[in-house]
């Protein structure tokens, strides 16, 4: 079963190469807590994002 | 949005059995993914149902994507009736399931499961080991990125 999950999975090894890594390495310098809150504000400026850009798009409603 | 401290202080202060999975275990394991909600698995024992129920009847949990209106009424009746639950409430969204592929129940997951130290309180989460089993067998073509990032983290941690 172990060896299962080490098994090499060719997609997958596609995908790994469009990671950037960086940024998951700031990630795992963070506590469990820090990361859920960075998720947070992250999910906040996506919304407020998302408003922006219906406002842009949509001025008058 | 959903509050992911106020939404685990709800299920943590009324003593529900439950184990984080999904794209919440995953920021926890250091994912840069965002995700909407919480997913987790639940127990279904007949006194976890009834925390399960308590923990979130303040919190207006209603069937998300469901039309307003319908008579869905948060209790225990309704949890023995279903399984997976998608809910949208006062604190955000949220899932609860019954059991995963690759994982199944809670039981079952459990003496794999990690404890999570966060906001104060404790809670289960799948082990990235467990994260990934489940995310191979959901073999959904969304979970090729998250499976790729996971096994990225899992080499980073090795290394």
């Amino acid at each position: 079963m172990a060896s299962k999950e080490r098994d090499i999975d060719p997609v997958i090894e596609v995908y790994k190469k469009d990671l950037d890594l960086t940024l998951i390495r700031e990630n795992l310098k963070l506590s469990v807590e820090e990361r859920f809150l960075k998720a947070q504000e992250l999910a906040r400026f996506a919304e407020e994002m998302r408003r922006a850009g219906r406002q842009a798009c949509h001025p008058e409603s | 949005m959903t509050d992911f401290a106020a939404m685990l202080g709800a299920l943590v202060r009324h003593d529900v059995a439950f184990i984080v999975v999904d794209g919440a275990a995953a920021i926890a394991h250091g994912s840069v993914r965002l995700t909407s909600d919480l997913d987790i698995v639940y127990q279904r024992t007949s006194p976890n149902l009834d925390s399960l129920v308590a923990a979130l009847v303040d919190h207006q949990p209603y069937l998300r994507g469901a039309p307003p209106g319908l008579p869905f009424k948060w209790d225990k009746t309704t949890l023995l009736r279903g399984i997976n639950f998608t809910l949208i409430s006062s604190l955000g969204d949220i899932d609860l399931l019954g059991e995963i592929p690759g994982g199944g129940t809670y039981e079952e997951l459990l003496p794999g499961a990690m404890e999570l130290s966060v906001f104060g309180m404790r809670c289960r989460c799948l082990s990235l080991a467990q994260l990934i089993r489940a995310k191979r067998a959901a073999g959904r073509p969304r979970d090729l990125e998250v499976l790729a990032e996971l096994e990225s983290i899992q080499e980073e941690e090795k290394s």
